[in-house]
């Protein structure tokens, strides 16, 4: 059983700043947020559970639907929480750039990284219906929104490979 | 005697039919599906976090998700393998139930 522990993300506060931004936007799609308001990216987080029984596959939204996406509000709250004090710039002197290049350090204990696993790896989801990703290969190099999506996935790639260290 | 000789051939067939039906319920499956977005590290991670399942039976899993389109990841009562969907969904997982295939 691989369950997560707490660790430690480096990571600069510009990165924080910008990973609050999109987690913050990502509540703000989820608020008051239903599968039938039409948006694929909210279809996306609450698939169909029966592939074949659409009768089956409404009872099942009917009971969960509005507890997974509670969850994910609850998720990116406790996300945003935790970068909180890593997005505030100091009020000092020096150049704004060496502040926002500036490594910090966020501890995350078990209960914050889970959210942070399912907050990536939703937001990627999100991000990901967005660009139109339907296959592997869908990867466009000159949209700057890839840039994030891939970010994303490495930040999610290195909490993953933390959360199992020693296993 | 005429009474209890002329029915009694078609009403055994139906009696075993519906015995056989009984003895062998079909049971359900939880089964996730590939997508292009899920990084193979997060949902190894998911099913050895949520299914306690160990490394390599978690990597063969991903795989065979990776490779086939889908996987079968547990196997039970309907109403358990409803747990596991809306786990899977709670993860960011694309996952269904169905009963065993005929």
């Amino acid at each position: 059983m691989s369950g997560p522990r707490t660790v430690v993300l480096e990571l600069t506060r510009m990165e924080a700043a910008h990973l609050a931004g999109l987690v913050s936007q990502f509540a703000e799609l989820l608020d008051g947020a239903r599968s039938t308001s039409g948006d694929p990216a909210i279809a996306r987080l609450v698939p169909d559970a029966y592939a074949d029984d659409a009768a089956a596959a409404q009872d099942f939204r009917d009971v969960t639907e509005q507890d997974l996406l509670e969850r994910r509000r609850e998720d990116a709250g406790r996300v945003l929480a935790s970068l909180h004090d890593a997005t505030l710039l100091p009020d000092a002197p020096e150049p704004a750039g060496d502040a926002a290049l500036e490594l910090i350090e966020l501890r995350l204990d078990p209960e914050e990284l889970r959210s942070w696993l399912r907050s990536l790896a939703a937001i990627r989801l999100v991000l990901a219906t967005r660009l139109g990703i339907r296959t592997e290969d869908d990867h466009d190099v000159d949209d700057p929104r890839f840039g994030i999506y891939d970010w994303l996935g490495y930040r999610l790639d290195g909490l993953v490979q933390a959360a199992s260290e020693d296993d | 005697m005429g009474l209890m000789a002329i029915p009694a051939a078609p009403d055994v067939l139906e009696d075993r039919d519906v015995r056989v039906e009984e003895q062998v319920p079909r049971p359900w499956q939880t089964v996730v599906w590939n997508d292009p977005v899920n990084l193979m590290s997060y949902v190894t991670h998911v099913f050895r976090e949520y299914f306690g399942f160990d490394l390599p039976h978690a990597e063969r899993l991903m795989l065979a998700v990776h490779h086939d389109g889908h996987a079968v990841v547990a196997e039970g009562a309907r109403e358990q393998m409803e747990l596991h969907v809306q786990a899977m969904h709670d993860y960011g997982l694309w996952a269904t139930l169905r009963q065993v295939p005929r």
